[in-house]
């Protein structure tokens, strides 16, 4: 039997089989049509994708079951799988979790796995569109008590650069891992843990196993501390030798009244475990702006130490301002230095006028940005809470060393809305920098300033029920959502996505 | 292609009942699990997803503190679940309560309660009966949406 017939089989049987109250199905479906290419593709063409994710609950049985199906006139970019499938006990105390499922140890340095709900990802090689997770595919078991938690997992990380058609399959899941977590909560303001992972990397018989140390504190109310600390087990605990593998991060916050903030130190070595399946926190701020969201530094963790350190404070009127500092090392081949200083205001003039504006100084030698300097100014302006009109416009320069011109980034946008269902936008962008502005298909390197225009439709015709419609160009890059970072690639032509909750 | 169209249909077809949130457990801000059990309204429990990096959700989190403490001698309890990952982690705290947040925290660092419940983006605000079932969705937040939340509590409670 095929995947997607068992699982129609299956949830036409819980469906129609079950006739207890406590018993419900849900889920969600996202379709997404698009017809066009990438910008310096010749041939437009369309294509469809789509995400169903159902959920069938009875008691503390849990089933979930995920299908992705993409369709283009290009055989070798379509499929229609059965991504993920999971099976779930769950009581007050106890959970066991059988199949494909998200878990964390610690604070990320030894394993995380994410989800990104309605995220579609495109790989610029493979051309084939599918939901973007990190998943684990085994069995966990977690245990919660009031001074204790306990976790344990057998399961297989998902290499999720590789999409669902690639054939071997097996390579999507090239590596095995096991761990176990112990947390104990010593009072109501302090807790230490402890793990211990093994690794099969890449279907090898060799093992590698690490080990980490964790801690939460609370001395007083406002003030917070945390940290831990992961190691290969055959390295010299905290001896942070140029040759050991290590990850060690620190973090501290506080608050008084209606003034907050936040500073974290990182210290990795050579910690990039498997294909990738572990996420120690990058202490980089993660910027919605599109000019800084795609400017974000992406952690090497082969190599990197730095701090972070951010402020905020919120006025009784509604304003606030934001400062954040951040920097990183990166000791490879050669000493690579980041630094980035971001300040962000916001001013209510009154209930229905705000405006938001925001200074942002880079200094990036991992991309060879230099003297990076970002601006911007949003305003948003309601008309009775019935219209609104936002306006955001933002400005990036920078400097290569290998470039005599300075590069720009211009953004520019502008939506209405019709409370609390419709919007329509309209998204300008344009480019100095080369590596924007050059064609890859051909020998020579254009330098022309490149455009790219968007308009943008939303609505929503039930709480359930939204579409969204977008024709034009869209500019791509790198993008971070939820602190995950990945690469969107261009777009020309029309894209419409209806999304659905059942 | 035809079993992936039946399956479409198929879910289509039976009949519609409100969505119900299953008990959940995550952590909250002082490290300890929590579960919604634990934390529901006794009449309505309205649930915020926000994150740190989501401009409209710092926004309209003042406002939504203003909305619960009106509400919180009614039986209506707020949670905001915040989905920063390890990423942002340290800044949820001093964010919330800087921002002058009251009601309980908890963090889906995975995500995973977010896809359970079939939120898409954040902010997403949902209210819950005491039966457990989610009787309205809002997903985004423009200047004076707050209103219509407000309001929509109250026919809630005058129900």
């Amino acid at each position: 039997m095929k995947k997607t017939e068992f699982i129609l089989f299956f949830f036409t049987f819980v469906i129609f089989g079950s006739k207890d109250s406590k018993a419900q199905v849900y889920g969600s479906n996202t379709v997404e049509i698009q017809y066009g290419n990438l910008p310096f593709e010749d041939k437009n063409f369309g294509s469809s994708y789509d995400q169903v994710n159902l959920f069938y609950d009875h008691n503390n049985l849990s089933f979930y079951g995920r299908v992705e199906y993409f369709l283009t006139p290009y055989e070798d970019r379509n499929y229609q799988d059965l991504t993920q499938k999971r099976i779930q006990y769950r009581d007050d105390t106890f959970r066991i979790r059988l199949g494909n499922f998200y878990e964390t140890i610690g604070r990320g340095l030894l394993l995380r796995s994410y989800d990104i709900p309605g995220s579609v990802y495109e790989d610029e090689f493979e051309r084939t569109r599918y939901s973007f997770f990190r998943d684990l595919e085994g069995i966990a078991v977690d245990a919660t008590t009031s001074w204790l938690e306990v976790k344990a997992l057998h399961a297989k990380p998902l290499f999720n650069i590789l999409p669902p058609n690639f054939k071997p399959d097996t390579l999507r899941r090239p590596d095995l891992v096991e761990a176990i977590q112990a947390n104990v909560f010593l009072s109501e303001k302090i807790s230490i843990g402890g793990a211990f992972m093994r690794s099969y990397p890449n279907f090898s018989n060799a093992t590698s196993e690490y080990g980490s140390f964790m801690f939460s504190s609370t001395p007083i109310q406002n003030i917070s501390f945390f940290g831990e600390y992961a190691f290969e087990t055959d390295a010299q605990v905290l001896a942070f030798q140029k040759e050991d593998a290590y990850a060690l991060y620190l973090g501290s916050n506080f608050y008084i009244d209606s003034f907050g903030g936040s500073i974290e130190y990182k210290n990795y070595n050579n910690f990039r475990l498997g294909q990738g399946y572990n996420d120690p926190p990058s202490l980089i701020k993660e910027h919605t702006y599109p000019v800084l969201n795609r400017s974000t530094h992406v952690l090497e963790t082969s190599n990197e130490t730095g701090f972070q350190f951010e402020t905020y404070y919120n006025f009784e009127e509604g304003h606030a301002i934001t400062a954040n500092f951040t920097t990183a090392k990166n000791d490879l081949f050669r000493e690579f230095n980041y630094m980035e200083f971001f300040l962000e205001g916001y001013y209510e003039v009154d209930d229905f006028l705000s405006i938001k504006t925001f200074f942002d100084y880079a200094d990036d030698e991992p991309k060879s940005e230099e003297n990076r300097i970002s601006v911007g100014l949003i305003t948003d302006k309601s008309f009775n809470y019935e219209w609104g009109l936002n306006l955001d416009l933002q400005y990036q320069t920078f400097e290569r060393s290998f470039d005599p011109d300075p590069s720009s980034n211009y953004y520019g946008a502008i939506t209405f809305t019709y409370l609390p269902d419709i919007s329509a936008g309209i998204v300008f962008e344009a480019s100095t920098d080369p590596q924007q502005t050059d064609n890859p298909n051909t020998f020579a390197v254009e330098t022309e300033t490149r455009t790219w225009l968007g308009t943008n439709f939303s609505y929503r015709f039930s709480s359930s029920n939204r579409i969204d419609v977008f024709a034009g160009k869209r500019r791509g890059g790198p993008a971070c959502t939820s602190g995950i970072c990945y690469e969107i690639l261009d777009f020309e032509g029309v894209e419409v996505r209806f999304s659905t909750r059942f | 292609m035809k079993l992936f169209l039946s399956l479409i249909i198929l879910l289509g077809g039976f009949v519609y009942t409100p969505p119900k949130v299953n008990n959940f457990r995550l952590k909250n801000l002082d490290n300890r699990t929590t579960s919604y059990k634990d934390i529901k309204g006794e009449q309505f429990t309205v649930i915020d997803f926000w994150a740190t990096w989501c401009k409209p959700c710092i926004k309209s989190i003042p406002k939504l503190v203003e909305i619960s403490e009106e509400f919180e001698d009614q039986g209506v309890n707020f949670v905001g679940i915040s989905i920063d990952g390890p990423r942002n982690l340290a800044k949820v705290k001093p964010f919330a309560r800087s921002l002058g947040v009251t009601y309980p925290i908890l963090l889906d660092t995975n995500s995973e309660v977010m896809g359970k419940l079939g939120v898409r983006a954040v902010p997403s605000l949902l209210i819950i009966n005491s039966d457990d079932e989610i009787v309205y969705f809002h997903e985004g937040y423009k200047p004076g949406e707050e209103i219509a939340i407000r309001e929509e509590i109250l026919k809630l409670l005058g129900e």
